[in-house]
């Protein structure tokens, strides 16, 4: 079986740890926790009948990527940058994150996810969409679990085909 | 009729002029033509130059050579550091093994100057087991065991192979904790080639030796000295010598996990240190 390092990345608040938990465990908290350092946890998925391990490191939310610590990066086959859908503030510097990241892991794959998609409706998620500079891989909603599996499906089956 | 008596006349004189000439031009046509007779002639010159060369070489180029060496050594750092990794380790343990025994040797002396009932029982069974007194009180603590022992890519705290006494948790959580663990304790502290090198908890001790591209984690039950961590970091460097450097020469480490954790097994199933 192929294992994978992939990293839960983004702003503080956005939702990293309900997308770990709901994708690892299937459950959802409203209360919020904030991560310190990081936690690792590890799913297999099956992706078109290939097994995938897939070992999440979700890491404490910073304003900024250029302030998490290089060392948690290094390694990841696969980065999911998380922003909320609600708060702009955690899409403002995306560019320069998704530069960043880019930059410290050239081969990696990298999805942008806006989480909280429950809180919108179809006007304001098209309104937020248009405000994005980088191109959104997928909404989703820890809360509702809605699209989770999907992320990571999709996440799997690009880490297999470049394995 | 002039001109045909000019023509031999001039024939004759370059007759007379050049035949030397000629004679010679004959002599070293054989020689490039045959050879035999050209090697013999060159192999005397061409081995003068060649003891010149070999005696002017090092004064001659010896810049050049450092050049294109230190070149080469800076463009394969990872590729050498992998190789004279666990040698260097090996030197450093032959050093560290030197000063233990001059502490053992102190130890000895001590426990001779001690008077106490024990020390004359443990004298007794030096003397009739035929043990060393320092041995006989370092038994007397617990002895302790190796529980699990894991081999864990160094970035991405991927699990390379593991070995366990009993069932444990997720063996690759585990790996990615400790991995996470020593990523943040080592970047919090930032002091150049420092490596976190054990985790405490209650009787239990986790004990890291890092490598170029790995590092091996050791889970241990009871108390660990000095001496037994030196023990340990030799069987890791003559498994790293043994097992790993065809995992890790072309910089990127590879191979079967299940064959790997086999390994381990056979070199830590007796789980004493």
């Amino acid at each position: 079986m192929v294992s994978k390092k992939v990293i839960l990345t983004g702003n503080f608040g956005v939702g990293k740890t309900s997308l770990f938990n709901r994708f690892v465990y299937n459950r959802f908290s409203d209360k919020y926790l904030t991560t310190i350092g990081v936690k690792v946890n590890k799913k297999i998925t099956e992706v078109d009948g290939e097994e995938v391990s897939i070992l999440l490191w979700d890491i404490a939310g910073e304003v900024s990527q250029d302030k998490v610590p290089v060392s948690y990066f290094l390694g990841a086959a696969g980065i999911i940058y998380v922003f909320d859908l609600t708060r702009p503030m955690t899409y403002e510097n995306m560019d320069r994150d998704i530069d960043h990241l880019k930059q410290l892991l050239p081969d990696s794959v990298v999805k942008i996810v806006g989480n909280k998609k429950d809180l919108l409706t179809e006007e304001e998620m098209e309104s937020v969409m248009s405000e994005l500079t980088q191109k959104c891989d997928m909404t989703t909603s820890a809360k509702t679990s809605e699209n989770v599996d999907d992320l990571f499906q999709a996440l799997g089956a690009e880490l297999l085909e470049r394995s | 009729m002039g001109n045909q008596n000019d023509e031999k006349m001039l024939s004759m004189l370059r007759d007379i002029l050049l035949r030397e000439d000629r004679d010679d031009i004959a002599d070293i046509k054989d020689y490039l033509d045959d050879p035999d007779k050209l090697a013999e002639r060159i192999t005397p010159i061409v081995e003068v130059h060649i003891e010149t060369l070999k005696r002017k070489f090092p004064k001659e180029y010896q810049k050049h050579v450092t050049q294109i060496i230190e070149r080469k050594l800076k463009a394969s750092q990872d590729e050498l550091l992998d190789v004279i990794y666990p040698v260097m380790g090996k030197m450093v343990r032959k050093y560290v093994n030197h000063q233990f025994i001059s502490l053992k040797e102190n130890l000895d002396e001590t426990a001779r100057n001690l008077f106490s009932i024990k020390r004359l029982k443990n004298r007794f069974k030096s003397m009739v087991f035929g043990v060393d007194e320092s041995d006989i009180l370092l038994s007397g603590i617990d002895k302790t065991t190796i529980e699990e022992v894991f081999l864990i890519e160094r970035d991405s705290g991927l699990l390379l192979g593991h070995y366990t006494k009993n069932k444990t948790i997720d063996r690759d959580v585990v790996a990615g904790m400790l991995t996470a663990i020593k990523a943040f304790v080592e970047d919090a502290f930032s002091k150049e080639r420092q490596e976190l090198e054990m985790i405490e908890y209650g009787t239990y001790k986790v004990y890291i030796q890092s490598f170029h591209l790995y590092y091996a984690s050791i889970i241990l039950d009871g108390a660990i000295t000095t001496t037994e961590k030196d023990k340990l970091s030799a069987r890791l460097l003559d498994f790293a010598e043994s097992e790993m450097q065809n995992l890790s020469l072309n910089g990127e480490l590879g191979g079967d996990s299940e064959n790997l954790s086999a390994k381990l097994k056979e070199y830590f199933e007796n789980g004493m240190i």
